[in-house]
């Protein structure tokens, strides 16, 4: 028996999500179920359809993806530093003399 | 409450001290002296202190690829329930087989590693499977290493099922440390680790006998090791374990390393008959790490791995080596993954994904790429970013972000993306349950002097 599948309509505020927040959820989304974006006064409307609690873990996603953005904002610095310094101490690069 | 930073100081609180201590009234004392030694008091911090710990732990920022896992063969002779690592019937023509020139320039792309100590560490399937292709691989390691006086650790996983003596003479005599897995008494073994061809617990423990007892018996020429054991924990384990430690004890293991299932894979599939909650599994933990302590208050030496690589970190400040929990993972940047074609994956699991269709996690390919381009290769970086917990919002204020790490693949296997959602992730609820079990140990003096001792120096 095929699950059923349910569509349903979520708001999200500008105030809260920024348009790249909601639209990454939606690319994790891929395969799992439809979603299509729309902007509408204030925000971005999302149609979701898919599995029961489809639309539930869709706004679950777009706050963790806000929450990210939100965070790299604040740690970026911190998080480039080591990454970088990982990725080129693996590749062989010499760290560059200061001037 | 538990305290921790950045250096991987903690500091265990009542309730009411850390509201004095939040609220700025806890101003002199013991426990303000312990948590300004610590970190813990801004004006009164050694920041040079903080800062060379923080090095000290963190010192694999440095280091490059120390973890070459060469899949020597796809094939193997088990049917295991929880498998991950794509393996396909012992038959097949050795279609995927590592060849011997593939082999050996695996190894000679492992000694391109910036790191200075290496390890290649033999896979499958079933490694024994292609015997031939593996001892060329070893001679010629030792060669190399040799000519261009790098260390060069070997390992091999293996069921053990095709070992013989002359097999296993080899092995010891080139110093290849050997490592099988062992899930408990033999009913429990057999049922998850499907050997028709025999026996698996017999020939497991018969193996594990053998090469205990060559290590018992050093000789001048070369170095034997104890052979190790894995334990992957089944929805057949719950409940038994007990049983299952006993049966380390009885075939004179040293340590066991209690793993949890990850649903990916095989696993994914049968998850619903052999997997468990991230509730079930920390109780499990939680008994076995008792049960463990128990015994070694009893005088009987036996160590769980899981609790000693997270106490390096605790306790030592040090940095155990374990790719999995660290900060970037060690995806690409700490360990490869060499498949029997020569394709190049930022570990293991990438490649098991690898085998499923989608390469997201391929790095290259071991005969036409270069070392460069491998460690920057797109999916290296998109990994050191998405295990970077400074990134990760529920990871970026967790107490237990010094010593832990997240998995871009499990993310991406079980959540659709490299970067999960830790709030409803299940790797992080396990490594949770585990964490909160080892920290309440360290809380008592009694159990904290067995853990603190698992990893003196």
């Amino acid at each position: 028996m095929k699950p059923l599948k349910k569509t349903e309509t979520v708001f999200f505020s500008r105030e809260i999500y920024s348009e790249e927040a909601v639209s990454l959820a939606a690319a994790v989304f891929d395969g799992r179920a439809e979603v299509s974006l729309s902007k509408s006064k204030g925000g971005v409307t999302a149609r979701v359809s898919g599995p029961e609690n489809s639309a539930g873990e869709f706004c679950n996603e777009a706050l963790n993806q806000q929450c990210r953005l939100d965070l790299g904002r604040i740690n970026s610095r911190i998080a480039s530093l080591i990454s970088t310094k990982a990725l080129l101490s693996a590749a062989g690069d010499k760290p560059s003399a200061r001037k | 409450m538990l305290l921790s930073n950045d250096a991987g100081f903690t500091a265990a609180l009542t309730g009411a001290d850390f509201a004095r201590y939040a609220a700025g009234r806890l101003k002199t004392g013991a426990l303000h002296k312990e948590l300004a030694a610590k970190g813990f008091v801004r004006e009164m911090t050694d920041f040079e202190g903080c800062a060379a710990a923080c090095a000290k732990k963190n010192a694999f920022l440095n280091a490059g690829p120390g973890l070459h896992i060469l899949v020597m063969t796809l094939r193997c002779n088990h049917k295991c329930l929880y498998c991950q690592s794509s393996a396909v019937g012992a038959a097949g023509g050795g279609k995927t087989d590592m060849s011997r020139a593939v082999a050996r320039r695996s190894v000679d792309f492992a000694l391109k590693s910036t790191n200075p100590s290496i390890t290649i560490e033999f896979q499958g399937g079933e490694p024994l499977l292609n015997w031939d292709a593996l001892r060329d691989a070893v001679l010629y390691a030792r060669r190399r290493g040799r000519e261009l006086g790098r260390e060069v650790r070997l390992a091999l996983v293996s069921n053990f099922s095709l070992m013989t003596e002359e097999k296993a003479r080899f092995l010891v005599e080139n110093e290849v440390s050997v490592c099988t897995s062992l899930d408990g008494p033999a009913g429990l073994h057999n049922r998850n680790r499907v050997f028709t061809g025999g026996n698996s617990h017999s020939e497991t423990a018969r193996w594990l006998k053998y090469f205990s007892e060559r290590a018992a018996k050093q000789v001048p020429d070369y170095k034997t090791f104890n052979p190790s054991a894995l334990l992957t924990v089944s929805r057949f384990s719950l409940g038994r374990e007990k049983e299952i430690v006993d049966e380390y004890v009885r075939r004179g293991l040293q340590d066991i390393f209690v793993r949890p299932l990850a649903p990916i894979g095989f696993a994914k599939k049968l998850w619903p008959s052999i997997g468990y909650t991230a509730a079930e599994f920390a109780r499990f933990y939680r008994n076995t790490l008792a049960y463990i302590l128990k015994l070694n208050a009893a005088g009987k030496k036996l160590r769980e791995r899981h609790a000693v690589i997270m106490l390096e970190k605790i306790v030592n400040g040090a940095d155990p080596g374990y790719l999995d929990m660290r900060c970037p993972c060690g995806a690409a940047i700490g360990q490869l993954a060499y498949n029997y074609n020569g394709d190049l994956y930022t570990c293991d699991e990438g490649r098991m994904v690898g085998w499923e269709g989608d390469d997201l996690f391929k790095v290259g390919n071991v005969l036409k790429d270069s070392y460069r381009k491998v460690m920057l290769a797109p999916a290296a970086r998109a990994c050191a970013a998405a295990s970077n917990l400074e990134l990760q919002p529920q990871c970026s204020r967790c107490a237990y972000k010094p010593f832990c790490g997240v998995c871009p693949v499990y993310n991406y296997e079980t959540q659709g993306s490299l970067w999960g959602d830790m709030p409803s992730n299940g790797r992080c609820a396990l490594s949770m349950g585990m964490f909160d079990a080892l920290f309440a140990l360290l809380a008592k003096p009694a159990s904290a002097k067995i853990l603190k001792g698992w990893v003196a120096r």
